[in-house]
């Protein structure tokens, strides 16, 4: 028998598993928050979401953050952030790169810094009841800035770039339902993956169950570009800057200068800051800091761990303080030797004590990881048992393994972050009652980028993402190009890939818990924490939200001048 | 003096090519290398042999050599990776503003530490000496990177009188110079004026001073005319190899204040492994290198009559 298709008031039909939820945030089986990620993501507009939510509930309808203050229109943002290039938003690899072109260009969705995703570009969407098809519907009457009408053939292009491995694009580790192999071993686009229903309707056909769609269409090298970028001009954005958002690009200097102007009509509504400059003020995280207290910028992309407080003493500015799940791990790859011996990498998660590591390294600003790459946060965590620093097992574990003392190891780590060299001076400590001797091998940022998925052994740092299966899909799952660690286990893949097809949080949970000790049994990362991260604005600065990923949505900043 | 001068140019483009040719075999001799930096690390194999063999890298390394050196003579410097762009639009703005920074510097080093050395060699052993050696001495000491905080403590945070950064983002500003100068001058004067100082004390003492002296000359004749000319030959060599230090020396302080610097640039070249604009800063260096010591050279056999004769 056929299932009965629910609807909302207004026609729309509404995902079966919404009644579910419904149940589950009556019976505290998930809780508010987790209700409004699903919910929105199965299509239930956010405003529909929060009132089913206050009903279950039985709450006061929710006063969402509105504005003490009038916001006042005009005036400049100025925010001290590292000018990066800015060519294929397909290839970004820094935050920073999407940042100057997110309010060019756009999104299909949005993500908000309390986790929630929306509509964007697209108006609204719906997922089958199996999660492999997606169908968006796309906002009419949305223009580009050279006059073409955005429609499905935009959408169409971005994910026909995104999957063609020439581009060499991350996005093709989040859309992997949509891909195949070929005999030569490479991957493509499937055929049909994606379906043209109408100029304003796009489907995806996955060949597996996906959850995250929604959110993956928010990760930063998404950006929707317009259909002519890479075919009937350059793929360079920052000559042919064309975009759906309200600014344009009026001055781009890379390690200098990215100056947005706003832009006549906006389909999303009044935006009220005349312009965004982003001033690169160097790696120094003390010069942005002196450019913030002399007046010279208004808001800061990251402070610092070790200016946080300075930055609480100066008058005038407000540190911005966001939970996140960023993250650092000491990867292991797996088929180069010592670490092609699991009981090696094994001795080494055993040596870490991570609470040491994040109040030595991190301040305390933070918490403590499990070797799995997914945080508290996230909602389909599942607590294992704690771990502890064993230095027995981990001799036992080297004797196991025929490895003569004392091993030494070296670990090559960026130097764009302070707190990664001080994780790896006390983790050096920690590795030699061992008898493991770690030479550390700082790099400048850019070096480490090279050979990030190449060293032996490395520290890299990954940025937060609102669900854990999806850095799992991206950095640990066979084949995909950021396993930095060549990990490669299939009973690991398929037990992910069943997690991230469960909608339902709780089974999700449970799931996960296979996910989580699989991949911290084989011992590919010692992670020692999750961290909380920085910015900071003037008090003349309203509207304004930390985003975890330091996304910047200044749509609704103003200035109070 | 034209031989020599002749001489000196010859032994400068030696020099010249002969790091040229190190530069050229440190960074170039991995094709592969090159096309990594070039393309990126996600580029694909089949896109690095296009690139390489459209760009002339499966030449022999000679005829490579000969093209990039050909081309670096007529400014053809590359593309830079970092900042997608000619190397030329972006060096020689840095290089500007580099000098409009080292000028700033030499406007007040010089004649205040000639004037400061001058006066503390006259009496070597008076108070006056003794303050201008301290005060030198200290000043010196205190290296770029902790004289820049400082200064940056006092004048930015808690006196709220100056920029903290030195950007220059919304066009040139006098007032942001004034803390990356202060912290060179800082260093550099003490270092200067104790030159001067020790070459004009050892002046002081020679016979033909205590002639002059003990004929009856005025002092400030003595001093003038006699022993000034003599004791500038040392601090004259010392403040042009200043020259080169303010060019790529100053890297720390570029860093500190933002400071969009030829140091900065050399920095950031390098930390991004930017092959052409790490060649084109490393040629512009060994060349403003090579020039001040030429100059130096002559300038100090101009005025140094020994050796001129000789």
């Amino acid at each position: 028998m056929a299932k009965k298709e629910i609807r909302d008031e207004t026609g729309k039909r509404v995902h079966p598993y919404v009644p579910e939820l419904c149940e589950q945030l009556r019976k505290g089986d998930c809780d508010r928050r987790e209700f409004l990620r699903t919910a929105t993501l199965l299509g239930v507009s956010s405003s529909a979401a929060y009132a089913m939510a206050g009903t279950i509930l039985g709450e006061a309808p929710v006063k969402r953050a509105v504005a003490q203050e009038t916001p006042k229109m005009g005036g400049t943002l100025r925010s001290a952030m590292r000018v990066q290039r800015m060519d294929d938003p397909a290839t970004y690899d820094w935050a920073e790169m999407s940042n100057q072109t997110r309010a060019i260009c756009e999104y299909m969705t949005v993500t908000g810094s309390d986790n929630v995703t929306r509509p964007y570009l697209a108006e609204s969407w719906e997922a089958s009841d199996d999660l492999k098809t997606w169908t968006f519907k796309l906002r009419r009457g949305i223009q580009w800035s050279n006059g073409d009408d955005f429609n499905a053939d935009d959408v169409i292009h971005n994910f026909t770039r995104w999957l063609d491995p020439e581009v060499g694009s991350s996005n093709i580790g989040l859309f992997g339902g949509m891909i195949e192999q070929t005999a030569d071993g490479g991957s493509r686009m499937r055929d049909g993956a994606i379906e043209r229903v109408d100029d304003h309707t796009v489907r995806l056909h996955l060949s597996e169950a996906e959850l995250a769609i929604p959110e993956n269409l928010y990760n930063y090298p998404t950006i929707i570009v317009h259909r002519g970028f890479g075919v009937d001009y350059e793929a360079d954005f920052a000559s042919n800057p064309i975009g759906t958002g309200p600014y344009e690009l009026s001055e781009f200097r890379v390690g200098e200068v990215c100056r947005l102007r706003k832009r006549g009509e906006y389909w999303g509504g009044e935006v009220f800051l005349d312009e965004i400059h982003y001033i690169d003020t160097g790696d120094d995280p003390s010069a942005r800091v002196a450019a913030l207290a002399s007046g010279q910028v208004d808001h800061l992309y990251e402070v610092d761990i070790s200016a946080i407080d300075l930055m609480e003493r100066l008058p005038n500015a407000i540190l911005h303080e966001a939970v996140t799940a960023q993250t650092g791990v000491a990867r292991m790859r797996v088929s180069e030797p010592p670490f092609d011996n699991l009981k090696v990498r094994q001795a080494f998660v055993a040596c870490m004590d991570h609470q040491k590591v994040l109040d030595i390294a991190y301040r305390g600003r933070g918490k403590i990881a499990e070797n799995h790459h997914v945080s508290p946060i996230h909602p389909e965590y599942f607590q294992l048992p704690g771990m502890t620093r064993d230095v027995e097992k981990a001799k036992a574990l080297l004797a196991e393994a025929g490895v003569q003392l004392p091993l030494r190891v070296k670990i090559d780590l960026g130097q764009a972050e302070a707190w990664h060299l001080g994780a790896m001076q006390e983790y050096k400590q920690q590795l030699e009652p061992a008898g493991i001797i770690l030479d550390l091998n700082p790099l400048p940022g850019a070096s480490y980028w090279d050979v990030w998925d190449k060293t032996p052994f490395g520290f890299t740092q990954w940025t937060h993402r609102p669900l854990g299966v999806m850095a799992l899909n991206l950095g640990y799952k066979s084949g995909v190009p950021w396993n930095e660690s060549g990990y490669s286990s299939a009973e690991f893949d398929a037990a992910l890939a069943e997690a991230s097809a469960t909608l339902d949080v709780t089974e999700r949970r449970a799931k996960m818990e296979r996910v989580q000790k699989i991949l911290q049994d084989d011992a590919v990362i010692a992670q020692p924490l999750w961290r909380s991260v920085f910015s900071a604005t003037t008090d003349k600065v309203k509207g304004y939200e930390l985003h975890p990923t330091f996304y910047h949505q200044f749509h609704k900043v103003w200035l109070d001048t | 003096m034209l031989i020599f001068i002749t001489r000196r140019g010859a032994t400068m483009v030696l020099t010249m090519i002969a790091v040229s040719m190190l530069l050229f075999a440190a960074l170039e001799v991995n094709v592969e290398n090159v096309a990594v930096k070039v393309l990126g690390p996600y580029s694909s194999q089949e896109q690095r042999q296009i690139w390489l063999e459209n760009n002339g890298y499966f030449e022999p390394i000679y005829v490579r050599y000969a093209t990039w050196l050909s081309n670096f003579v007529v400014g053809d410097f590359g593309e830079s990776i970092r900042f997608r762009t000619d190397v030329a639009d972006v060096l020689w703005p840095r290089l500007g503003n580099t000098a409009i920074l080292a000028a700033c510097v030499f406007a007040v080093v010089i004649p205040v530490s000639l004037l400061l050395g001058v006066l503390s060699g006259m009496r070597e052993g008076s108070k006056l000496d003794r303050s201008i050696s301290i005060t030198s001495i200290v000043t010196t000491s205190i290296p770029e990177f902790a004289s820049a905080p400082l200064l940056s403590a006092i004048f930015v945070f808690y006196l709220g009188l100056l920029p903290g950064t030195s950007g220059m983002a919304s066009g040139f500003d006098p007032l942001q110079l004034i803390l990356p100068a202060l912290v060179l001058i800082l260093y550099d004067f003490g270092y200067v004026a104790r030159m001067t100082r020790a070459s004009m004390a050892e002046v002081m003492t020679t016979n033909y001073i205590r002639t002059a002296v003990l004929k009856g000359l005025p002092y400030r004749r003595v001093i003038v005319r006699h022993a000034l000319r003599n004791a500038l030959i040392a601090p004259f060599t010392v403040i042009m190899l200043q020259i080169n230090w303010l060019l790529s020396g100053v890297i720390v302080v570029e860093f500190f204040f933002a400071y969009k610097g030829f140091g900065a640039l050399l920095l950031e070249a390098s930390l991004n492994q930017d092959i052409y604009l790490i060649e084109a800063c490393a040629m512009v260096a060994v060349f403003v290198a090579v020039m001040t010591q030429t100059l130096a050279d002559i300038g100090y056999t101009y005025l140094n009559p020994r050796i001129r004769f000789s």
